[in-house]
């Protein structure tokens, strides 16, 4: 055998063994790896590059030594699966560096920060000036993750005391023109409905790129052309103007009638629908 | 427009929004939704009643003046 047809059998077999470690090993190898990780995946991407390349070598005591790396690897996740204390000898700790607004000058300096990259890191959390800040960590994949003072916090809709309507995740229903049939069921709809709704705002499954169902079984498409004017649902909106148009009414009714009961009645009913405008706001409002 | 022309105008709006709000209280996935706008369809049925009932106190008036 030539030697071209050897790198290429070694190119293969190295893959294949790469692709299941990585499999093995998990998504985590990606997104956050601790030091031991980072160390251990650098020196499995190399071992294979040197057998690959390196003719002399045995491919079995690559395989081997690949093996091995990655048995220790997922060994050292399960065991910090299972303690605490493993976790924080492999993984390390969050170092703390600013507590109640002041910066920890030892532990910056025990991780080696400079006063510049610790402003640095802050900026691109948002953050200029550092007296905003409560509290912060460098976590031990090295983000640092930043608390902002009460007051300086994005205002949410619990801090104004507003009911917010929990939110369903949007089913997607068309893709490019098909319907998708299990989130079409998931949504609790039929074919004919969504056929139905298309019709409504006037345009043809074809030429739909996108449509959602959102949470009160509302009908969101976007179409190929962009060009085209686009019904949003109305209906909420609508019903919305509808009540706060009864409510009035129901108050002029009171004042307009000689009639006592009558105008207790009225009176009351108005109450009613004010209360009602009231509950659905959260609703009704998009 | 009439007394009773107007009253019946919002009866019958009010009947629209018993309907739209049931719709939406079929339609909704949130169970939380759903029962608000089911609630609320009930107090629209209970108004649309005593709008009912004014209507034709109106009408039995309107008839007494007129043969009067």
């Amino acid at each position: 055998m030539s030697e071209w047809a050897h790198i290429f059998i070694r190119a293969i077999i190295f893959i294949t063994a790469l692709f299941f470690m990585t499999k093995i090993l998990g998504k985590k190898q990606i997104s956050e790896i601790s030091f031991f990780e980072y160390v251990s995946g650098i020196t499995i991407g190399s071992i294979a590059g040197e057998v690959i390349m390196g003719l002399e070598s045995n491919i079995g005591h690559g395989i081997l030594a690949i093996g091995i790396f990655g048995i220790i690897t997922v060994l050292m996740d399960y065991l910090s699966l299972k303690s605490k204390n493993v976790r924080d000898f492999i993984e390390g700790k969050g170092t703390i560096l600013i507590k109640e607004g002041k910066i920890l000058e030892d532990n910056l300096k025990n991780e080696k920060y400079t006063t510049d990259e610790l402003s640095s890191m802050l900026r691109t959390k948002n953050v200029f000036n550092f007296a905003d800040v409560e509290f912060a960590v460098l976590e031990p994949t090295g983000d640092l993750s930043v608390l902002l003072k009460r007051e300086n916090r994005p205002l949410t809709p619990k801090d104004l005391n507003m009911n917010m309507p929990k939110d369903k995740v949007p089913q997607t229903v068309i893709m490019d023109g098909n319907i998708m049939n299990d989130p079409l069921a998931a949504s609790g709809k039929t074919r004919d409905w969504l056929q139905n709704e298309l019709e409504k705002i006037g345009v043809t499954l074809e030429n739909v790129f996108y449509g959602q169902v959102d949470s009160y079984g509302e009908l969101h498409v976007d179409i190929y052309d962009d060009k085209l004017k686009q019904p949003t649902p109305q209906t909420r909106p609508l019903l919305m103007a509808m009540l706060k148009k009864c409510q009035a009414d129901l108050e002029l009714f009171e004042l307009e009638t000689q009639n006592q009961d009558a105008k207790k009645m009225y009176k009351k009913n108005a109450q009613k629908l004010d209360q009602a405008i009231q509950k659905l706001e959260p609703y009704l409002n998009t | 427009m009439t007394v009773i022309s107007n009253v019946k105008q919002c009866m019958s709006t009010i009947k629209g929004i018993e309907a739209q709000l049931s719709i939406l209280a079929l339609n909704s996935q949130d169970d939380e939704a759903q029962r608000v706008f089911h609630d609320m369809m009930n107090v629209m049925n209970e108004v649309k009643k005593d709008l009912q009932v004014r209507v034709n106190e109106i009408l039995f008036e309107e008839r007494q003046y007129k043969q009067s």
